[in-house]
């Protein structure tokens, strides 16, 4: 069986943590407690042509007490960054962290949109969100806490990952 | 190993492995029963090589190899991660260690650190989050009323769409004319005052006027050169706790650049600041950077003057920061205030005092080692020597973590005690004012409080209601200098230079009045004026069978100006002119300073079929790369290197202008040469293939008429 390594990347608090474990344990908690280093998570997924172990790597969120750390892309076959619409700020931060990802590591990206169960209160337009999205292969609208978007978005990275 | 030695060391949840060889370990000492869970393949034999049992600590072995290979005395640290076993998550950190030529792998079980770490982290990150949101929140609140005030044409109060979004925002928001005096506030500002233990003898918008001016002494120099702020200030309610607020202050400015009112909000920060304190001692000291904050120089400059003994007080401005941050990210923008900080702090002395009191802002006081009142001209050499110690280390590159390297400057303004003024207020007033004229150079400069630079403000602000009054009085002209082609001596096009004509008979030169137009914002409209100017003369040549055509100058303000694109085609349109034959020259530095912004503007502009050349070229920092990603048509040689073409000049002085060239050509760009005086640079330029050019050689601009005389001289010569 092949893995497959995808790293977590995004601000502190945009819901990575929680994410992975929608995704892995099917559980949720309102609670916040914040990340220290890193966390991996196994799932294995199957695809239309195989099976693959997805070994993805939840990260610290990157922020002024925490920079980004190249080194944990390594050996990554593609990463997420993680942004949270109720707070404008995490897409900025998004942005930053995909241009230090691009120097150093040419893997494929995928933008997830975080706590779609709860209201926008980000101020960006469709026409700058769709030039966002261009610097991605695909984007989701995610909530860990519903569910709504999490599977189909590991899904479609392994997918991308095996095709 | 011993393992009560190692337990007394403190080591007691930790495991020592011995590398044998790159594929073999040895447990030479464990503690705790976790290991046997973790890594399945220790159990049972004492070596044992890994089996994937932790992706972490097999990718950190790829670091350790290389230390390992080397093996010289060391250490490598993996920093922490989780894992999760059946009942328990553990948090470790492994490093790997070589000591007298062995090869040692630790791995340390922090679970303790881990928990240490993530209180401290957790209570910074959330007030972090919270800043963030309020301030988000305030920040679009406040540009969107901003963008309502200035759009619609109808004079305030009967602005509907503007009292409609008051009513409905939770930012407090007050809405002065020039005078300050209120022309309209909301009920959330009003609630922000409202406490039912205090009766506050003022309004609130007086009460927030008042605080702010009481608490900021920048807020003359604010006003009177319309300029915005964003900052905290303090209400002091007793007996209560006293309320933070986040308030900004914008001009709104009509379409002539002149402030028609005032826009303040304000929100509720209080509860930021509350979280901040409780993360130890940060009432006193900035987050980022673990200076003193501005209240707590406050305090101390107050008591400095008490002790009254001669200081200075130093206010210091990070200069072309905004740059940082609008290419790399608030992320690396934090990263050089605290590299930053940390270079300037040690600079100071210990008995000096260095604090960061405002967003890239920092202040020092300098004490001197005397207590005459007088201050010394070798005084002001001290001072001079020091701020230059600071500006020094601020220009030296920063090599930042993720492997960038950016460079910022620091223009210091100064202010001495007593000579300029013994109070708090007054000292921080007259710094501010002295680093606003610092600021206006473009290089890091220190510059000290005067009375001149006072005059020297107040004749800005005379020459800037005289600029204002030009366009009115319609005092300006495009002058037209002619560009040439060197090969047959015909002129292919114009560049239209703007003339102002100053009601007291002199001319002003644009040297002059341009870069105050540019601060002042009113390049705006002076630039639309050009803008329509130039496409007027292009109507009236094309109607006299002059198709030529014209190139315009376009400054940094304008290119930030959403509108300008809009502008350009709306002009063309209505005077019916034919866009191929408009031209834009942009100068380098705009390029830099704005590159996505910049990228898109030129990409539209040259959809329409105007073409587009970098003036100044060679005295900023394009490269290559760079120049190539830039949909433009042609260089133009900057007359400074044009001018190192004499009779006594060196093969080496035309060296740049033949790389110019060369790169140009390769880039498949035309190249025009400035400021060409003399046959000889003429012939250097035409021998080496440079056949475009305009200078005094040929002609001075010319006013519009003798310009279309000189048309008919070379028409009639033909
Ligand atoms: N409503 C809602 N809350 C979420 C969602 N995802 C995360 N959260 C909450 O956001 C906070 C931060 O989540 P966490 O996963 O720790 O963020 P991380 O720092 O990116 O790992 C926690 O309080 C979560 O409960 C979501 O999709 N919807
Ligand atoms: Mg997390």
């Amino acid at each position: 069986m092949i893995q497959k390594k995808i790293c977590l990347l995004g601000a502190t608090g945009v819901g990575k943590t929680s994410l992975v474990k929608q995704y892995v344990e099917g559980i949720f908690s309102e609670k916040y407690l914040t990340s220290i280093g890193v966390k991996i998570d196994k799932k294995q997924v199957e695809t239309e042509n195989q099976t693959v172990q997805l070994m993805i790597w939840d990260i610290e969120g990157i922020d002024r007490y925490c920079g980004f750390q190249a080194k944990y892309l390594r050996g990554a076959s593609a990463f997420i960054i993680v942004t949270d619409h109720t707070r404008s700020q995490s897409l900025v931060e998004g942005l930053d962290i995909l241009k230090m990802v691009k120097e150093v590591a040419d893997i494929p990206g995928v933008l997830a949109v975080n706590k779609v169960d709860l209201p926008a209160s980000w101020h960006w337009s469709e026409t700058e969100l769709a030039e966002i999205k261009q610097g991605f292969v695909q984007f989701f609208n995610t909530s860990a806490k519903t569910g709504d978007g999490v599977e189909p978005m590991f899904t479609h990275i392994a997918k991308v990952l095996t095709a | 190993m011993d393992a009560s030695l190692l337990a007394a060391l403190g080591f007691l949840d930790c495991i020592v492995f011995q590398r044998l060889s790159p594929n073999e370990f040895e447990v030479l000492y464990k503690a705790g029963n976790w290991l046997d869970e973790l890594l399945p393949e220790t159990v049972g034999s004492k070596i044992f090589s890994f089996e994937h049992n932790s992706a972490y600590l097999e990718d950190f072995l790829i670091d350790a190899e290389n230390l390992w290979l080397v093996n010289k005395n060391g250490r490598i640290d993996s920093g922490m991660w989780s894992e999760q076993l059946s009942n328990q998550v553990i948090r470790l950190e492994a490093s790997a260690v070589v000591a007298d030529k062995k090869n040692y792998l630790i791995v340390n079980k922090l679970n303790a650190k881990y928990k240490q770490k993530q209180e401290t982290l957790q209570i910074a990150r959330e007030s972090l989050l919270t800043a963030d949101k309020i301030s988000a929140q305030h920040d679009y609140l406040h540009s969107r009323l901003e963008e309502l005030l200035s759009e619609t044409e109808r004079a305030f109060p009967a602005n509907q769409p503007v009292t409609q979004a008051l009513a409905q925002t939770d930012l407090g928001v007050a809405i002065f004319d020039t005078d300050l005096l209120l022309l309209n506030s909301n009920p959330a500002l009003r609630s922000i005052f409202d406490d039912t233990n205090i009766k506050t003898n003022l309004p609130a918008d007086k009460l927030l006027l008042e605080l702010f001016r009481n608490q900021y002494p920048e807020c003359e120099r604010i006003f009177s050169t319309a300029s915005s702020w964003i900052g905290e200030i303090f209400w002091l309610n007793p007996p209560l706790q006293g309320k933070w607020l986040k308030l900004s202050i914008q001009p709104i400015k009509n379409d002539a650049q002149e402030v028609q009112n005032w826009l303040f909000s304000a929100s509720d920060v209080t509860q930021v600041k509350y979280l901040l304190k409780r993360n130890e001692k940060l009432t006193h000291f900035d987050a980022l950077t673990n200076l003193p904050n501005r209240q707590y120089f406050w305090q101390n400059l107050e008591k400095k003057i008490q002790q009254n003994r001669p200081f200075y007080l130093l206010y210091l401005d990070i200069k072309q920061f905004k740059r940082i941050n609008e290419i790399h990210g608030h992320l690396i923008g934090d990263e050089v205030i605290r590299e930053l900080s940390i270079r300037l702090n040690n600079l100071v002395n210990a008995d000096d005092m260095i604090a960061k009191i405002g967003g890239t802002e920092f202040a020092v006081i300098l004490e001197l080692k005397h207590s005459h009142a007088q201050i010394s001209s070798m005084d002001q050499d001290y001072a001079v020597t020091f701020a230059e110690k600071l500006i020094g280390t601020s220009c030296l590159p920063f090599y930042l973590s993720s492997g960038l390297k950016c460079e910022v400057g620091l223009n210091v303004g100064v202010a001495a005690f007593p000579k300029d003024s013994s109070s708090a207020e007054d000292l921080m007033k007259y710094a501010d004012l002295a680093v606003y004229a610092a600021k206006k150079k473009s290089i890091s400069s220190i510059s000290f409080y005067s009375k001149e630079l006072v005059d020297a403000s107040r004749k800005r602000i005379e020459m800037e209601d005289a600029l204002r009054n030009a366009l009115q009085n319609q005092e300006f002209e495009l002058y037209l200098q002619p560009i040439l082609n060197l090969s047959n001596g015909q002129i292919i096009k114009a560049e239209a230079l703007i003339r102002w004509h100053h009601p007291d008979g002199h001319m002003v030169s644009p040297d002059e009045f341009i870069p105050l137009s540019e601060q002042t914002g009113l390049i705006i409209p002076i630039g639309k004026w050009v803008i329509k100017e130039a496409c007027a003369i292009l109507k009236r040549l094309t109607s006299q069978g002059e198709p030529i055509k014209l190139s315009i100058n376009l400054s940094p303000r304008q290119v930030g100006d959403r509108q300008l694109f809009e502008f350009i085609s709306d002009t063309l349109i209505e005077s019916q002119v034919n866009p191929q034959q408009l031209e834009i020259e942009l100068t380098e530095g705009v390029l830099i300073d704005n590159y996505d912004r910049v990228h898109f503007l030129l990409a539209e502009v040259r959809k329409l079929g105007i073409s587009i050349s970098i003036d100044d070229f060679g005295t900023g920092y394009s490269s290559l790369a760079y120049l190539q990603k830039l949909p433009i048509d042609q260089l133009k040689i900057d007359r400074s290197f044009v001018n190192e073409i004499n009779e006594n000049s060196q093969d080496s002085d035309g060296a740049i202008i033949l790389a110019v060239i060369a790169m140009a050509h390769n880039l498949k760009l035309e190249v025009i040469a400035e400021g060409v005086e003399t046959e000889l640079q003429r012939d250097f330029l035409k021998q080496h293939n440079c056949n475009i050019a305009q200078g005094y050689l040929f002609s001075r601009p010319l006013p519009y008429d003798e310009f279309c005389e000189l048309l008919a001289a070379q028409k009639a010569k033909k």
